[in-house]
C-alpha cells in the first residue's frame, strides 16, 4: 500500500526544501561576499584555531620585520660611525709615522699633538653617535653618552648587550660596548684606543728623546693593535647587518607562504563558490516554480 | 410473516441519516484540514439487524433474512500511539540539540572570533607593541601603546567573561521561567490532567471524545519538547505521563505532581538547559578555560617582569597593573635594556595564545555538534511526522472523493425512498377500487 499523501505534507515538504534551498544560497552569498569561507568557529572548528595561529604568526613576522628592519639601521649608523672613527685611527697613524721620522722640530710636533687631541675628541663624538635618541655604544646604558667630551677619558656605559627580535625564538645582538676599543683613557693605561691617542699627543709634546723614540715604536704597536681591534668591531657589525638583511629575506618568504596558508584556510575560492551560487540559484528558481504550480492543484480544480 | 409494509421506508431512511452523518464527517474533516494536532476521522457504517423472513418456498423449506439499512457504527479517529510514542521521543532530543545549539552559538558569537575585535587579534597587537619596546625601549610612545594595547585585551577578556556570564545566566532564567510556577510545564501538565479527566468521564458515558483525545495528544506532544516523557494509557482511559527524571509521574490521572527536582539527564529542552549551565556544562568548560587562557597570559607576562604588567588571574578579573611610566623593557639593567621585552615578545604563539586557539576550536566544534545534531534530528521528526500525517492528517482530495460518494449515497437512498412511495401509493391509491 503506497503512503496516503496529505495536502499538509505536501506543502509542509515543499516549505521546507524552499527554506533549505535559501538557507544554502544565502551561504553561498555570505561567503562570497565576505570572501571567506569561515564566518563562525563551528564553520570549521580546526580551521578557525588554525586562522588564529597563523593570523599570530603573520602579525609577528611584520612586527619582526619591524624590529629587524631598525636592527639594519641600529648596526649601519654603527658601522659609519666606526668607518669614521677608522678613518681617524688612519690618519693618525700617517701622521705618527711622519712625526716619528725625525725631521720635524718641536712646533711641528706640537701643531700634530693637538690634531691628534682634536681626533681623539672626533673619535669620542663618533662613539656618542646616536640612533632614534639612543647612544649606539654606551651598552644597554642607552640614555648615557659613553664618553663625555673633554678631558675625561672614563667609559660611562655598561656592558652589557641590545638584541633585536627577529624571528619566533630568534635574536641577534645588535649592541657591542665600545670600551672594549677605546678603553678608559690614558689615567687606566689600558693600552685601548683613547689610552694610545693621548699617549701619542703626550709623546708628540713631551720632545724628549724616549718621547720621540716611543712614537715610532710602542705607540705605533699600540695603534697597530686598536686598529686590529677596531676591524673586528667592524667585521662584527658588517656581519650582524648581513644576519639582519638575511633575516629580513627569509621573513618576506615566510610572510607569504603564511599568507597563502592563511589564505587556503579562510578564503572563499571566488570561482568554484560562484559557481555554486549560480546552480543553487538556478534550484532555487526551479524549486519555487515547482511549489507556485503543485500547490495550486487540488480535486477541487477539477469537480463541477 | 410476510415483511412488513413500511420496511422499505425506514431502510432507505436509515441510508439517509447515515450518509448525512458521514457527510458531516467529512464537512469537519475538510473544515479541520489545518488545524494543529486534528485527527482526521471516518465514519465507520454498518450494516443493521436483518429481519429474519420464515421459509415461504415449500419446495425447498428455506426462509431468509432481510438487510434493514445501515447505520453508523462509530466515528473513529484514525491514529497511531506507536508513532506518536517516536515522534515524542524524537521530539525530546530535538529541542535538546536546538536549546544547545542556540545558547552555544550566542557563546560563540560573544567571542567574535575571526575578526580584527576578538582576544586573537588583540593578543597579537599586545605582543607586537612589546616588540615595538623592545625596539625602543625608552620611548614614551611605545610604553604607552604597550599599557593601551594591554588595558584594551584585559577589557576584552572582561567583556567576553561577562558576556558568557549574562549567557549562562539567562539560560537559567528560561530554565527557571519554562519549569517555575506558572510556567509551561505546569500549564500543560495541569491541562492534560483536565482533559484526563473529562476524557474518563466521557468514555464513561460512552462517548467516544475524539476532540478531547486531539488536544490531549497535542499537548504531550508540546510537553515532550521540555523533557523526555513516556505516557502510558490506564484502563480508564487517562495518560499517565512521566517527566524527565522526575521521581514521580507528572500527571496521574486527574492530578499533576508539580514542580520536582531534575537533572541535566530529564532530556529535552530542560535538560540542555541545566546540562549546559551545570558544573560539568559546555557554558561552564568555556569560562573555566577562558579564565585559563587569562591565567596563563599574566602569569607567562609577569614572570618576565619584577613590577607585575597584569593583575587578576581570571577572566573577569584581568587588568593591567602598571602605568605607562612603570613599565621596563628590561628588569634591573639600564634604561636601554630590552630582555624582558623580547622575552614577553616571544611568547607570542606561546601556550597563552595555543590554549586561547583551542578554546575556539572547541567553541566551535560544540556548536557544530550542537548543530548537526539539531539539523539530524529535525530531519527524524520531519519523517515522522510526515507518517503521522500519512495516517492521520487530512487528505483533501479523499475528503473531496469522500463528499461526492456520500452525496451520491443520499442521492440514491432518497430515490429509494420515492420508489418505496410510490409502490405504497399504488397500493393506497389504486388498489380497491373496483368498479368506482
Amino acid at each position: 500500500m503506497t503512503e496516503r499523501i496529505t495536502n499538509a505534507m505536501v506543502t509542509s515538504s515543499l516549505l521546507n526544501n524552499l527554506n533549505s534551498s535559501l538557507a544554502s544560497l544565502e551561504r553561498t552569498g555570505e561567503e562570497l561576499s565576505s570572501g571567506r569561507t569561515i564566518l563562525e568557529p563551528s564553520d570549521n572548528p580546526y580551521g578557525a584555531s588554525q586562522v588564529i595561529d597563523l593570523q599570530s604568526q603573520l602579525d609577528g613576522l611584520s612586527s619582526y620585520a619591524t624590529a629587524t628592519q631598525d636592527g639594519i639601521s641600529w648596526t649601519n649608523t654603527a658601522s659609519s660611525a666606526l668607518s669614521s672613527i677608522n678613518g681617524i685611527v688612519a690618519r693618525v697613524r700617517e701622521m705618527l709615522v711622519q712625526a716619528a721620522n725625525g725631521t720635524n722640530n718641536q712646533s711641528d710636533l706640537n701643531t700634530v699633538a693637538q690634531e691628534v687631541e682634536q681626533l681623539t675628541e672626533s673619535v669620542k663624538q663618533d662613539a656618542n653617535t646616536q640612533y632614534a635618541g639612543q647612544y649606539l655604544f654606551s651598552g644597554t646604558s642607552t640614555t648615557t653618552a659613553p664618553y663625555q667630551p673633554g678631558a675625561g677619558d672614563e667609559y660611562q656605559g655598561d656592558h652589557e648587550t641590545i638584541s633585536r627580535a627577529i624571528g619566533p625564538g630568534a635574536t641577534v645582538t645588535i649592541s657591542g660596548d665600545i670600551s672594549t676599543l677605546l678603553g678608559n683613557g690614558e689615567a687606566s693605561g689600558d693600552g685601548k684606543l683613547l689610552d694610545t691617542l693621548r699617549t701619542i699627543a703626550k709623546n708628540l709634546r713631551g720632545g724628549t728623546a724616549e718621547d720621540r723614540e716611543a712614537l715610532g715604536s710602542t705607540d705605533l704597536t699600540k695603534l697597530d693593535a686598536n686598529t686590529e681591534t677596531l676591524r673586528q668591531l667592524q667585521s662584527v657589525a658588517g656581519s650582524t647587518t648581513d644576519q639582519l638583511q638575511t633575516a629580513l629575506a627569509r621573513n618576506e618568504d615566510m610572510q607569504t607562504t603564511v599568507t597563502e596558508s592563511l589564505s587556503n584556510t579562510q578564503d572563499t575560492n571566488i570561482a568554484a563558490t560562484s559557481v555554486t551560487y549560480a546552480n543553487e540559484q538556478a534550484a532555487y528558481e526551479a524549486a519555487l516554480r515547482a511549489s507556485a504550480k503543485i500547490v495550486q492543484e487540488s480535486l477541487l480544480n477539477f469537480l463541477q | 410473516m410476510s415483511i412488513p409494509t413500511l420496511q422499505g421506508l425506514q431502510t432507505a431512511l436509515s441510508g439517509l441519516l447515515a450518509e448525512q452523518q458521514a457527510l458531516d464527517v467529512t464537512g469537519s474533516n475538510i473544515t479541520n484540514a489545518n488545524t494543529e494536532g486534528y485527527t482526521r476521522e471516518t465514519a465507520d457504517l454498518q450494516t443493521n439487524l436483518p429481519i429474519t423472513i420464515p421459509a415461504t418456498n415449500s419446495i425447498t423449506g428455506r426462509g431468509a433474512q432481510l438487510g434493514t439499512g445501515v447505520s453508523v457504527g462509530n466515528i473513529s479517529r484514525i491514529r497511531n500511539s506507536y508513532l506518536d510514542a517516536q515522534f515524542r521521543t524524537q521530539n525530546s532530543a530535538l529541542s535538546n540539540a536546538s536549546a544547545q545549539a542556540e545558547v552555544l552559538s550566542q557563546a560563540q558569537s560573544a567571542f567574535n572570533e575571526p575578526s580584527s575585535a576578538g582576544i586573537a587579534s588583540q593578543l597579537s597587537t599586545f605582543w607586537s607593541a612589546w616588540t615595538s619596546l623592545a625596539d625602543s625601549p625608552t620611548s614614551e610612545a611605545a610604553k604607552d601603546a604597550v599599557v593601551a594595547d594591554g588595558q584594551q585585551l584585559a577589557r576584552t577578556f572582561n567583556q567576553l567573561s561577562a558576556q558568557l556570564s549574562t549567557i549562562s545566566s539567562q539560560a537559567s532564567e528560561q530554565f527557571n521561567s519554562l519549569a517555575g510556577p506558572g510556567g509551561e510545564v505546569e500549564n500543560y501538565a495541569s491541562q492534560i490532567a483536565q482533559l484526563n479527566h473529562q476524557i474518563k468521564l466521557a468514555e464513561e458515558a460512552g462517548q467516544q471524545p475524539n476532540d478531547m483525545l486531539d488536544r490531549r495528544d497535542l499537548l504531550l506532544d508540546k510537553l515532550s519538547s521540555m523533557a523526555n516523557i513516556t505516557v502510558t494509557e490506564q484502563p480508564d482511559h487517562t495518560d499517565t505521563v512521566t517527566f524527565g527524571d522526575a521521581a514521580k509521574p507528572l500527571v496521574e490521572g486527574s492530578s499533576v505532581n508539580w514542580p520536582q527536582a531534575l537533572t541535566e539527564k530529564a532530556g529535552g529542552q530542560l535538560g540542555a538547559l541545566l546540562g549546559l549551565t551545570g558544573p560539568k556544562g559546555a557554558l561552564t568548560a568555556v569560562q573555566t578555560s577562558l579564565d585559563g587562557v587569562a591565567e596563563t597570559l599574566a602569569g607567562t607576562v609577569n614572570e618576565h617582569l619584577s613590577t607585575p604588567f597584569f593583575s587578576g588571574k581570571t577572566a573577569a578579573t584581568l587588568a593591567v597593573a602598571v602605568t605607562s611610566a612603570e613599565v621596563r623593557a628590561s628588569t634591573g639593567k639600564a634604561a636601554g635594556g630590552n630582555e624582558a621585552a623580547l622575552a614577553i615578545a616571544a611568547l607570542r604563539g606561546g601556550v597563552a595564545e595555543q590554549d586561547y586557539a583551542g578554546l575556539i576550536g572547541q567553541v566551535g566544534s560544540d556548536v557544530r555538534t550542537a548543530k548537526d545534531d539539531q539539523a539530524n534530528l529535525q530531519t527524524t521528526v520531519t519523517a515522522i511526522g510526515d507518517q503521522r500525517q500519512a495516517v492521520s492528517g487530512v487528505s483533501l482530495d479523499e475528503e473531496m472523493t469522500n463528499l461526492i460518494t456520500f452525496q451520491r449515497g443520499y442521492q440514491a437512498s432518497a430515490r429509494t425512498l420515492t420508489a418505496m412511495d410510490q409502490m405504497l401509493e399504488t397500493l393506497i391509491e389504486h388498489t380497491g377500487t373496483v368498479g368506482l
